[in-house]
């Protein structure tokens, strides 16, 4: 076959000393969600990385701003859609925050447990899939295993795996079935189990570690500017974490520890989550010890609280109760709240604006991620080409959460 | 101004307030089902107790009463002030008077509230009520207690028929009272009465009577639950789905303030519901009045016509333009509608005094008929008086078909379709041109028929009998092809080689009432004030 450049002068058969430049994105097999990266690539030297979110883009914030407080909660299992039970935990608890309510024991201990569970789900999928996007397939399998286990116990509780809409004001949907607590302990050694084993292949892997090591450095003085939190901002020893800076349900009376990386790299941000993993079933372990077996699981107040439905069918009080809450919504107070709370990936901050109505005035969610994948481009720029699957996975941008 | 203290806010007060009026004036609410601002006060409802502090040195009356101990796990006899019906109780110059502060009010509100839904049917989801019912909002605010009664609750007719217009239902009833003194008060007409005691209570129509008169539709708007519902409205529409805007009825020259409750999804009005104007109507509207909505759809003009066959609005205007070529101008005459907004007419008068320099101006309108001392008046049209204020000059409608028949009138252009009862070939020797928001007469006649918005769909402003300038807003989008009157007879006036300098209702209104009305009552949020 004749080379195709046959014709051309010498001269032209210069390499091109231009930057090139390549689109990562939105639709790439190793990117989370939709998102583009534009690179301008020096060789396989990334010059420049222009990250831009909002391909994903549904209008959340005026989508939850349409309805009654209540049914924004399906909306928010679709922030990050990973750990959806942490996001309608901490919507609940803005809401509350504004209402004033305090919600009963047992139901603060089971939203921790429950909350701590989804966690695990958020890392395991996150460490799963950066290892499968660097090839190793198996440790992903292994991951995922585990968290396939996190879903079952989601799915007794909520009766769906992944978006529970399980949060409510004042409480949650349904108290926790006879045989939580039980399965939660039977299932989490066998969860940590899998970790162990998934670590193992990953972590005495000379390929892995060097793919990971010393790529994507930041410091926190770099990562606190950007806004970062969460896992991201702790692997560069920040140890920041809105669970013990901020306590709220019961995280002061648990003891649990928060992990923390030193270089800020990529290899930080995959320990960090791994060593969280463990915090987490610490926090499971002495959430179920001290969880109530009986007790209301939701606060009683008619104004906020679904009446019981045997009630509803029978009674005009509870009819009544039933039929302001589902037509009108739930009077919130007057008033405006910021409220936050750790979630997967960092800060998840609810302003809550109230005009005394049954629906939401303002709904403004600050999502960790939009944060974190603002700072993309700085990891990205002086690196090679590749090393974009490893940055970008251990940051675990959730599509659903920068939808701004 | 003398004042008394309301929960700690002083409130101003006329001689001869009660306590509760005097809040109402000042937009508190003590809760109340039997008061109404409009009808005496029997003070049976207790739900507007209010606690009232003696006068320093003054002995305080007070109430044993037997309390449950739960620590001890026994009654024990103690005290409370007695408290007093704010709706009955005079306001006082320097009185003291605790509403919500006061814990012994909280307390009865939400006894009286359990009482009154003792014997409540699980009636919400088949009520027309719910969502605008007193013992729903009620409930959540004061009561928010489960039901403690175990027994069958009583049963009482549900469904009775009340006469031509109103289904009672006893179930439901509070036993208020308000339906009773409404009949008696406002309409004169004392045909409701109460039987029966205690729970056994219910409302029935004098025997040999049935709830007719001019005044029904009032009783199921001062009924503060869903014990009297409308056969016209009940089970057409909920009303948590309905938008209202604040109207103007179209039925009479009294002018009443309205709320046009609609459906946006639909474009459908379903209901009127009078809106308080002490200067008008004050509480209340008359039952024609209060069916006057369904002329948002029923008889409407929604398409070009030219002979009486549909066509486009375009092909209309190029044959009105033929028709009015080269034609005597002082043939042409112009008909103003009593039936129209005064901005549509002030378009009219543009047209015809200004840009044909004519003096036949005309009036039409619908023929005069029953009236009575309360509401109902005898001129049928919303807008005489404005239409006299624009065209004083404009002859009756007789003399138009006079004048037709003489030959001295040959072309019309005429707003408005309603017309005295003539018939619409007495019309027939004169090419016509009308602008027209329902059928009648004139768009029978019309050579060419141009299709205009209803009240409904554009706010227009009505001067009714007393003189009094009022907008009624717009509430539905336009039906069809039809367009505010104005703009018809604006585009006609262009196609007619005329020049029109007003484009917007703003201008229009400023031009033709001379920015001097008053602002709307009213939001966009379902209300009912006078409750």
């Amino acid at each position: 076959m004749e080379p195709l450049y046959a014709e051309l002068e010498e001269g032209e058969m210069e390499l091109p000393a231009e930057p090139m430049h390549l689109n990562m994105g939105p639709s790439h097999p190793a990117m989370h969600g939709t998102i583009r990266i534009v690179l301008d690539l020096s060789g396989e030297t990334i010059v420049r990385a222009d990250v831009q979110v909002g391909y994903l883009h549904r209008g959340f914030e005026k989508m939850c701003e349409r309805g009654t407080w209540a049914q924004v909660f399906p909306y928010v299992d679709r922030l990050n859609y990973v750990s959806p039970m942490l996001n309608n935990v901490g919507y609940a608890l803005a809401v509350e925050k504004l209402c004033g309510l305090a919600v009963p024991d047992r139901c603060q201990w089971y939203r921790m447990i429950l909350g701590e569970l989804a966690r695990l789900s958020d890392h395991l999928t996150c460490n799963g899939a950066m290892a499968m996007e660097l090839g190793a397939f198996t440790p992903f399998l292994w991951l995922i295993k585990a968290r396939e286990m996190v879903w079952d116990i989601l799915e007794e509780e909520t009766g769906a795996r992944l978006t529970h809409s399980f949060g409510r004001i004042g409480g949650m949907a349904n108290p926790p079935t006879a045989d939580f607590k039980g399965l939660c302990r039977a299932t989490l050694p066998k969860i940590l189990g899998l970790v162990e084993e998934g670590e193992k292949m990953l972590l005495k892997n000379r390929i892995f570690m060097d793919r990971l090591e010393n790529v994507g450095r930041i410091s926190g003085a770099e990562a606190t500017a950007l806004g970062w939190t969460g896992p991201c901002l702790r692997s560069t020893g920040v140890a920041y974490d809105i669970r013990k800076a901020h306590p709220y349900l019961k995280y002061d009376e648990v003891d649990f520890d928060i992990p923390v990386g030193t270089k800020g790299d990529t290899l930080d941000r995959f320990l960090v989550r791994l060593g969280e993993i463990r915090q987490s079933k610490r926090i499971i372990d002495q959430a179920l010890e001290r969880m109530p077996d009986e007790g209301p699981i939701s606060c009683d107040d008619p104004r906020f609280v679904l009446p019981d439905k045997g009630g509803v069918y029978t009674t005009i009080e509870a009819t009544i109760q039933h039929f302001k809450l589902i037509m009108e919504g739930a009077k919130v107070p007057k008033g405006e709240v910021y409220s936050y709370t750790e979630a997967g990936n960092g800060e998840l901050g609810y302003y809550l604006v109230s005009d005394g109505t049954g629906t939401p005035y303002r709904v403004r969610i600050r999502p960790p991620c939009f944060q974190i994948t603002g700072g993309l481009s700085k990891l990205l720029e002086g690196r090679m080409l590749s090393d974009i699957v490893p940055t970008f996975g251990a940051l675990n941008m959730i599509g659903g959460e920068c939808d701004h | 101004m003398p004042t008394f203290k309301l929960d700690g806010k002083p409130i101003p007060f006329d001689a001869g307030d009660t306590i509760i009026k005097a809040a109402w004036k000042q937009g508190i609410e003590i809760p109340h089902y039997c008061w109404h601002a409009g009808l005496s006060a029997p003070a049976n409802c207790r739900m507007c107790l209010v606690e009232i502090p003696p006068k320093p040195g003054a002995r305080p009356v007070t109430l044993d009463v037997l309390e449950w101990d739960a620590k001890a796990g026994t009654y024990r006899t103690t005290q409370k002030p007695k408290l007093q019906p704010s709706c009955y109780t005079a306001a006082a110059e320097g009185m003291e008077v605790l509403s919500d502060s006061s814990e012994h009010v909280r307390k009865a509100r939400r006894d009286v509230q359990e009482f009154l839904l003792l014997n409540h049917p699980v009636d919400c989801p088949i009520c027309d009520q719910s969502g605008e019912c007193k013992l729903q909002d009620y409930w959540l605010e004061h009561g928010r207690y489960q039901k403690r009664m175990r027994d069958e609750p009583v049963h009482k007719p549900k469904g009775v028929v009340f006469g031509p217009t109103i289904v009672y239902d006893g179930e439901r009833c509070v036993m208020c009272t308000r339906c009773i003194r409404f009949m008696a008060e406002v309409a004169k007409d004392p045909v409701l009465d109460m039987r029966e005691r205690g729970n056994l209570n219910e409302i029935f129509v004098a025997p040999g009577r049935q709830l007719d008169g001019h005044y029904t539709f009032m009783t199921e708007h001062v009924c503060p639950v869903g014990a009297l519902t409308t056969k016209d409205f009940r089970f057409k529409a909920r009303v948590w789905f309905l938008r209202t805007a604040a109207a103007v009825c179209q039925g009479c020259a009294t002018g009443c303030n309205a709320h046009l409750d609609y459906d946006p999804r639909y474009n459908k009005a379903y209901r009127y519901r009078p809106r308080d104007n002490e200067k008008v109507n004050q509480f209340w509207m008359c039952d024609e009045g209060m069916l006057t909505y369904k002329e948002a759809h029923d008889g409407r003009v929604v398409q070009p016509k030219v002979r009486g066959k549909e066509t486009s609005s375009a092909r209309a205007m190029e044959e009105a333009k033929a028709l009015f070529a080269n034609i005597n101008k002082d043939s042409v005459a112009f008909v103003f509608s009593a039936a129209h907004s005064v901005e549509d007419n002030w378009m009219l008068r543009e047209v015809g005094a200004t840009f044909f320099g004519s003096a036949s101006l005309y009036m039409s309108g619908a023929a005069e008929g029953y009236e009575d001392r309360i509401l109902i008046h005898r001129d049928k049209n919303p807008n005489t008086a404005g239409v006299r204020q624009l065209a004083p000059s404009a002859k009756p409608f007789q003399t138009l078909v006079e004048d037709v028949a003489r030959g001295s009138i040959t072309h019309i252009i005429a707003l408005g379709g309603v017309a005295p009862s003539v018939a619409s070939q007495a019309l027939g020797g004169a090419t016509i041109i009308t602008v027209a928001a329902h059928e009648g007469p004139l768009t029978a006649a019309a050579t060419v028929l141009l299709p205009a918005t209803s009240w409904a769909e554009q706010s227009g402003t009505y001067v009714n009998a007393k003189g009094i300038k009022q907008v009624s807003e717009k509430a539905l989008e336009p039906l069809g092809a039809s367009r505010p009157a104005w703009r018809q007879l604006a585009d006609l006036a262009v196609a007619l080689g005329y020049e029109v300098s007003t484009t917007s209702l703003k201008q229009l209104r400023l031009k033709a009432i001379g920015g001097t009305i008053p602002e709307p009552l009213g939001s966009s949020r379902v209300t009912t004030s006078a409750d």
